[in-house]
C-alpha cells in the first residue's frame, strides 16, 4: 500500500548505478521509457491531439478562418456553416471556431503556467523540506498541511473571488492550490531517498549538499514530481475554465472556453448545441491531458 | 486507539487555527472597500467612517483577528454585510442544503465508483476493464459545470420533464424528499455532481484491488486452495483503506466543491451561499462559509485516519 | 409627449392588448422571479435598487408619498400615500407641512400618526435617537440631504425642515418608508428579528421567508386604499439573477412572472404561448462624462461622440427591446421638450472632432460585466465601441464587476481622473435625479452624482430657479428648458432607454405596466 511501498520508481536507483556496473542493465531507465511510450498507441495517439490543441492555440492567428472578436449584428448565434462560419456563429456573431481556437490559448495559458510554477516552487519547498532539516521540514509541511485542509475547488474559488477575479489571479490562486500536493510528492520522494545506501555514500566521499541535491536527489525525485505534475494540468484545466465561467477567471471580450460556456448559456434556447461547445472543448483538452499522463506514468512506472 | 484519537486530533489542532487564519486573511486579499456594496452611491466620507466602525472594520488588523477568532469560538461568526443575518445561521442552513445533496451523491457515487473499480480490478485487461477505465478517465475529465448545463438542455429545456433550478416547490425550509414533486428537484444535481467521484473512486479501487492481487498473501491464498470468492473477499478488504483515503477527500469535495454545480442548479448550498458572497463581497460570509467547510473537510479527513486505522492494524502501529 | 408618442404605440399596444384585460376569477399565487442576486432587506428601505423597492419596498410599506402606477400609457407622477396632502409653510420655504391619512393600522393592528412619522425620520438620520440604524441611514442617505428635522403639529400632521429651499422635495418623501413603531419597539430594537417580522401599512403582509431563496407575501385586506387590495391569493418573490435561469423557470412552469428575459428567449417565449410585455420608462444607458480632464471637456468631442451613435443598430442587437435615446429622459416625460437632437451622422462627428483637434480621440472608458439595470453591458458596449471608432475616436475599455464600476461612480473624478467616461445606467423617476443631480454644482462627486463634475451657469441658474418655484406650471417650464439645455451641452454620451421587457404566464390577468421603475401588483390575479 501507499505507506508500504516505495513512492518511487522501481528501476530509478539504476539511474545512478549505471556508472558503477554498465553491462548488468540491457537498457538505460529513460531507454525503456522511451520504448513502453513508443509501444503505448493510446498515448501515442491522444499525445498527438495534444500537440495539435496546443499548436492550434499557438498559431490561432495563422488558423483561425475569423477575427474572433468581429461582431455582426444580424449574424448572431447562426448555426453550422452560416455563411462560412464552419461552427456558426456566437451571441454576437463572432465566428466560434475562430473563437474556439483562440480560447484555447487562455485556457491552456490558466491551466499550464500553474502547474509550471507549483511544481517549481512546490518541488523546491519540497527538496528542502525533505533535506533541510526537522524545523524547516515541520514549517513547510504543516503550512502545506493548513492549505491542504481545504477542497481544492473551494480554495481556488476562494483566493480567486476574494483578489476580485481575473486571469491573473486565477492562475496564482491555482498554483497556490497545487503548491501543497507537490511539496508532499517531493518531500515524500526526497526524504525516502536521503536514507538510502548512495546518498550516505556520496556524504561519505565528501561531497557537499548542494552536489548530492543536483546530482541524486534531483534526478529521482523530478521523476514522481513531473509525473504527477502533468496530471494536475488536467484538473487545471477542469478548474481554470470553471472560475471563468463563474466569472472569476478570465475577463470579457478575451475568448476563453469557461467564458464562452457561461454567457453561450444564456442561448440555450436558440441553439443549444452552440452552447455545447466550449464545454466539449474544455472535455476534449481535459480527457487528453489525462490520457496522456497516464500513459506517461505507466511508462515511466512511478506509482503515486 | 484512544491514544491515537487523542493524537490525530492534537495533530488537527494547529491545521484548524491555520486554516482560520487562511479564512480572516482572504478579507485582505480583496481589493477595494468590503462595505462598498452596502454604502449609497453617494456616500459621505462620515457616512463610510461611522459604518465602518459599526462593523470594526477600523480596527488594526491582529485586533481584528483576535476578536474575530474569539467570537468564532463562542459560535459568533459574526453578521453578513449584505442581510444582516448572522453568519451562522446563513452557514448553517446552507450546510444543510449541501448535505442533502451529499446524501445521494455519497451512496450513488461511492457505490457505483467502488463496485465498477471493483470488477475492473479483478478483472485486469479484460473488456470489462477496458470499459470501466474508460468511463473512469471520462469522468475524472468532465467539466461537469457544462454536464450540468447539458442536462438543462436536454431534460428541462428541450423534454421539460426536471426542473431546471432550485430546490423543491415551497423554498428548502420545507424541502420534503417524500414527495416526488419536491425529490425531482434533486435528480439533476445529484447526478452531475456524483460523476467525477465515480470516475475517481472507480480508477482509485481499480488499482488497490489489481495491486492487491498480485502481493504476496494473495498468491499464497490461492496456493492454499482457497475458493476465488474467498480470495476476492480478502482482496477487497484489503483495498479499503487506501480506497477510503480516496472518498473521504471526495467527501470534502462533495461538500466544498460543489460550488459549480450548485451555480448552474441555484441550489442554496454552501457553494452557493459562496459564489454570492463573492459577488457581494460579502467577506463575514466567506469567511465564515469557507472556515465552515475547511473545518468539516478537516473533520473528515479525521474520521477517514481513525476508521482506516481501526480496519488495518498496521496504520495503528505507525 | 404627445408627439412623441407614436414612436411606442407598438410596445404601449402590446401592452394594452395583453393586459388591459378585466380578471374573470380572482386569486391564484403570484410566483415573481427577479433579476436581482438576492432578496432586499425587510427592514423599510430596501436594498437591491430599484427592483427592491418594486417587490419588497412597496408591497409591505407605504411612503408619505406614493408613485401612481395605474396606467400605462402616460408618465407616471406621484400622489397622496400616507400623506393625504403637502405644502410648503407661507413663511418660511424650508418648511413643509405633511398631513397625515387617518384610520391607517399598520399590519400589527398599531394606529399610523404623527409619531411614527416623526420615529421613522429619527431612525434613518438622527444617530443619537434609539431607534437609529445604520444600515437603514446607509441606504436612505442619498434621501436626507435636504433633511434637516421634523416635528410634530399634531396627532396628522408633521413639518420637515430642509437645508435648503427645493421645490421638489416631495419626490424625496416617494422614497422613504414608514416602519411600523410598535413592532420595532416589541422587538427591542432587534433589527434581525424585525426583519423577520416587517410590519408596514402596505398592500401585503409578511408571511415567510427562505434566506437568498423566497419570500412570500398574503394580501393585507384592510389596506387603507380599497381598489389596490390585491387580487392574488399569494405573493411570491424569487431572486434568479441569470436570465436562461429565469425564462427555464417560467417555461417549466416553476414561475408565471419573470422581470426581463433575454430578447434572444422572446421568440421561444412567443411560441410557448407566454406574454410579452414593455413599456418606456424613466430608465436611460448613457455614458457619464469627465468634464474635468480629458477630450470630454470639449462640447464638440461630447457632440461627436452623441452623432457616432447609430442607435437604430443598437435596438437590433437588442431585438428591438429598447427605445433610441437621444436625451436625458425619453419622450414620454411631461418635461422632454424640444431638446438637441444628436442624430447619426459620422460625416459630421468627424468633423467636430477635427474641429476640436482631437482627432484620433483618444479616450478610455470603463464598462461593467453586469449590473442592475446595465441591459447587456458587454455586447452593448462592444458595439458602442465600434461606432465611436468608426468616426475617429480611439477607445480603450475598462471592463470591470459591478462593484468595481460602483466604486468609480461613487469616488468620482478626483479619484479616476484617467477615466472619461464610464458606463452606467440612469433611473430617472423625478426631476431631481433625473436632470438636477447630473449636473448641478451642490452634487459634484463624491458628495453627490455629478460624477465630472459639470458646470455651466445658464443650468445652474435654471436649478436654482427650479428649486425656488413652487409653482407646478412654471415649475415644469423651467425643467424642461433645463432637460434641453442639458441636450444642447450634451451632458452624457446618451444611448438608448430600456423598455424593461417581462413575461408572464398566460394565466397571469391584470398586470398593467406603468410607465415608472416601481410596478403595481394588486390587480393582478393568477387561474389555477
Amino acid at each position: 500500500m501507499a505507506d508500504t511501498t516505495l513512492m518511487m520508481p522501481s528501476t530509478s536507483t539504476a539511474t545512478w548505478a549505471d556508472d558503477a556496473a554498465p553491462t548488468q542493465q540491457v537498457r538505460s531507465y529513460w531507454q525503456s521509457v522511451g520504448y513502453r511510450l513508443r509501444h503505448d498507441p493510446v498515448t501515442l495517439f491522444f499525445g498527438l491531439v495534444v500537440v495539435l490543441i496546443v499548436l492550434a492555440a499557438i498559431f490561432a492567428p495563422w488558423i483561425a478562418p475569423f477575427d474572433p472578436y468581429k461582431e455582426s449584428i444580424v449574424g448572431r448565434l447562426k448555426p453550422f456553416g452560416y455563411r462560412g462560419h464552419p461552427l456558426g456563429t456566437d451571441e454576437l456573431g463572432r465566428d466560434l471556431l475562430s473563437r474556439l481556437i483562440y480560447g484555447g490559448r487562455s485556457s491552456l495559458l490558466m491551466s499550464i503556467i500553474p502547474v509550471l510554477c507549483a511544481t517549481a516552487i512546490g518541488g523546491t519547498l519540497g527538496v528542502i523540506g525533505g533535506f533541510g532539516g526537522r524545523a524547516a521540514n515541520t514549517i513547510i509541511m504543516r503550512t502545506m498541511d493548513v492549505f491542504y485542509a481545504f477542497p481544492s475547488v473551494l480554495l481556488a474559488v476562494a483566493l480567486s473571488g476574494a483578489m476580485g477575479g481575473g486571469m491573473t489571479s486565477g492562475m496564482i490562486s491555482l498554483a497556490l492550490v497545487f503548491i501543497p500536493a507537490i511539496c508532499r510528492i517531493a518531500e515524500t520522494a526526497t526524504t525516502q531517498i536521503r536514507n538510502l545506501d548512495f546518498i550516505e555514500a556520496a556524504h561519505a566521499s565528501g561531497a557537499g549538499t548542494l552536489t548530492i541535491i543536483r546530482h541524486h536527489v534531483l534526478g529521482n525525485v523530478l521523476g514522481p514530481v513531473f509525473v504527477y505534475a502533468s496530471s494536475l494540468v488536467s484538473v487545471a484545466i477542469l478548474l481554470g475554465s470553471g472560475l471563468s465561467f463563474l466569472g472569476l477567471g478570465v475577463k470579457p471580450p478575451q475568448a476563453d472556453w469557461g467564458l464562452m460556456l457561461s454567457t453561450l448559456r444564456q442561448s440555450i434556447y436558440i441553439n443549444p448545441i452552440l452552447c455545447a461547445l466550449p464545454g466539449a472543448a474544455i472535455f476534449v483538452t481535459s480527457i487528453c491531458f489525462n490520457l496522456v499522463s497516464d500513459g506517461i506514468r505507466a511508462a515511466m512506472d512511478v506509482r503515486l | 486507539m484512544l491514544s491515537l484519537i487523542f493524537r490525530r486530533i492534537l495533530y488537527a489542532l494547529p491545521i484548524a487555527i491555520g486554516v482560520s487564519v487562511v479564512c480572516f486573511s482572504l478579507v485582505y486579499l480583496a481589493p477595494g472597500d468590503p462595505l462598498q456594496t452596502i454604502l449609497p452611491a453617494d456616500a459621505s466620507a462620515d457616512t463610510i467612517a461611522l459604518i465602518k466602525h459599526e462593523y470594526g472594520f477600523d480596527r488594526p488588523i491582529p485586533v481584528q483577528y483576535a476578536l474575530w477568532l474569539w467570537r468564532v469560538l463562542h459560535g459568533d461568526f459574526g453578521v453578513s454585510i449584505s442581510t444582516r443575518r448572522p453568519v451562522l445561521l446563513e452557514v448553517a442552513g446552507s450546510l444543510h442544503n449541501t448535505a442533502i445533496l451529499a446524501l445521494f451523491s455519497v451512496p450513488l457515487s461511492f457505490g457505483l465508483g467502488y463496485a465498477m473499480g471493483a470488477i475492473a480490478g479483478c478483472f485486469p485487461g479484460k473488456w470489462i476493464d477496458r470499459i470501466v477505465t474508460g468511463t473512469a478517465v471520462m469522468g475524472v475529465s468532465l467539466p461537469n459545470y457544462w454536464v450540468g448545463i447539458v442536462f438543462v438542455i436536454l431534460f428541462s429545456v428541450e423534454w421539460m420533464v426536471l426542473p431546471a433550478t432550485g430546490m423543491g416547490l415551497h423554498g428548502s425550509d420545507q424541502f420534503d424528499i417524500l414527495s416526488w414533486s419536491d425529490a425531482r428537484f434533486l435528480i439533476l444535481p445529484v447526478v452531475t455532481l456524483a460523476m467525477v467521484p465515480i470516475g475517481i473512486l472507480s480508477r482509485s479501487t481499480r488499482a488497490a484491488v489489481s495491486e492487491i492481487r498480485g502481493q504476496d498473501f494473495v498468491v499464497t491464498l490461492r496456493a492454499k486452495g482457497l475458493s476465488e470468492p474467498a480470495i476476492i473477499r480478502h482482496v477487497l478488504k484489503n483495498s479499503l483503506p487506501p480506497v477510503m483515503a480516496v472518498m473521504g477527500l471526495q467527501f470534502g469535495y462533495l461538500m466544498g466543491g460543489s460550488i459549480l454545480v450548485e451555480t448552474v442548479f441555484t441550489w442554496p448550498g454552501s457553494g452557493f451561499l459562496l459564489s454570492k458572497a463573492i459577488i457581494n463581497r460579502d467577506i463575514p460570509v466567506l469567511q465564515g462559509c469557507i472556515l465552515a467547510l475547511a473545518m468539516v473537510f478537516v473533520a473528515t479527513n479525521l474520521v477517514v485516519d481513525l476508521l482506516q486505522a481501526a480496519i488495518d492494524p498496521r496504520i495503528r502501529r505507525a | 409627449m404627445r408627439h412623441k408618442l407614436r414612436l411606442f404605440t407598438s410596445s404601449v399596444a402590446i401592452a394594452a392588448a395583453t393586459c388591459v384585460t378585466v380578471p374573470a376569477i380572482a386569486g391564484g399565487v403570484l410566483t415573481v422571479a427577479m433579476t436581482a442576486g438576492d432578496i432586499a432587506v425587510t427592514t423599510g428601505t430596501p436594498d437591491q435598487g430599484f427592483e427592491g423597492f418594486r417587490f419588497v419596498g412597496w408591497s409591505l410599506y407605504d411612503g408619505l408619498v406614493n408613485w401612481d402606477l395605474s396606467k400605462s400609457d402616460a408618465a407616471s407622477d406621484i400622489k397622496p400615500g400616507l400623506a393625504t396632502s403637502w405644502n410648503i409653510d407661507p413663511e418660511d420655504g424650508k418648511r413643509w407641512i405633511i398631513h397625515l391619512r387617518e384610520g391607517v393600522k399598520f399590519h400589527d393592528g398599531c394606529t399610523f400618526g404623527a409619531d411614527d412619522v416623526v420615529w421613522n425620520f429619527g431612525r434613518i438620520a438622527d444617530p443619537k435617537a434609539p431607534q437609529f440604524f445604520t444600515q437603514q441611514y446607509a441606504l436612505n442617505r442619498a434621501y436626507t440631504t435636504n433633511y434637516a428635522g421634523i416635528e410634530k403639529i399634531d396627532d396628522h400632521t408633521v413639518a420637515i425642515k430642509t437645508n435648503f429651499v427645493e421645490s421638489l422635495f416631495p419626490y424625496t418623501l416617494s422614497y422613504i418608508p414608514m416602519i411600523s413603531r410598535c413592532r420595532a419597539e416589541a422587538l427591542k430594537y432587534d433589527w434581525n428579528a424585525y426583519s423577520l417580522n416587517p410590519s408596514g401599512t402596505g398592500p401585503y403582509r409578511y408571511d415567510r421567508f427562505v434566506a437568498h431563496e423566497r419570500l412570500e407575501f398574503v394580501p393585507n385586506k384592510e389596506y387603507w386604499d380599497a381598489k389596490r387590495i390585491p387580487h392574488q391569493d399569494r405573493l411570491v418573490i424569487l431572486p434568479m439573477p441569470e436570465g436562461g435561469t429565469r425564462v427555464a423557470a417560467l417555461l417549466t412552469g416553476q414561475v408565471n412572472f419573470i422581470e426581463a428575459p433575454p430578447p434572444d428567449t422572446m421568440p421561444r417565449l412567443k411560441a410557448a404561448g407566454m406574454q410579452l410585455i414593455t413599456n418606456t420608462y424613466p430608465h436611460n444607458w448613457p455614458f457619464i462624462l469627465n468634464f474635468k480632464k480629458g477630450p470630454f471637456t470639449d462640447e464638440r468631442v461630447r457632440q461627436a461622440a452623441n452623432h457616432a451613435m447609430n442607435r437604430d443598430d443598437m435596438v437590433d442587437l437588442l431585438g428591438g427591446y429598447a427605445i433610441p435615446e437621444y436625451a436625458m429622459v425619453p419622450p414620454t416625460m411631461p418635461y422632454y421638450g424640444h431638446p438637441a437632437r444628436y442624430e447619426f451622422n459620422v460625416d459630421k462627428a468627424t468633423a467636430l472632432l477635427k474641429e476640436a483637434k482631437c482627432y484620433p480621440c483618444k479616450i478610455t472608458l470603463a464598462i461593467s460585466t453586469s449590473g442592475s439595470g446595465q441591459m447587456q453591458p458587454l455586447p452593448m458596449n462592444e458595439l458602442v465601441k465600434a461606432q465611436l471608432e468608426a468616426v475617429g475616436f480611439q477607445v480603450d475599455f475598462k471592463v470591470m464587476d459591478w462593484n468595481s464600476l460602483i466604486e468609480i461612480a461613487r469616488s468620482g473624478v478626483d479619484k479616476y481622473p484617467d477615466i472619461d467616461g464610464y458606463n452606467g445606467s440612469r433611473a430617472l423617476l423625478d426631476p431631481v435625479s433625473s436632470l438636477i443631480k447630473p449636473v448641478a454644482r451642490a452634487y459634484w462627486s463624491p458628495a453627490g452624482s455629478n460624477w465630472g463634475h459639470f458646470y455651466s451657469e445658464d443650468t445652474e441658474q435654471t436649478v436654482h430657479d427650479i428649486l425656488n418655484e413652487f409653482d407646478a406650471t412654471k415649475r415644469l417650464a423651467l425643467v424642461t428648458k433645463l432637460h434641453e439645455l442639458e441636450s444642447q451641452h450634451a451632458v452624457m454620451i446618451f444611448i438608448v432607454h430600456d423598455v424593461n421587457p417581462r413575461a408572464l404566464s398566460p394565466k397571469v390577468h391584470g398586470f398593467v405596466q406603468a410607465q415608472n421603475w416601481f410596478q403595481d401588483l394588486t390587480p393582478i390575479s393568477v387561474d389555477p
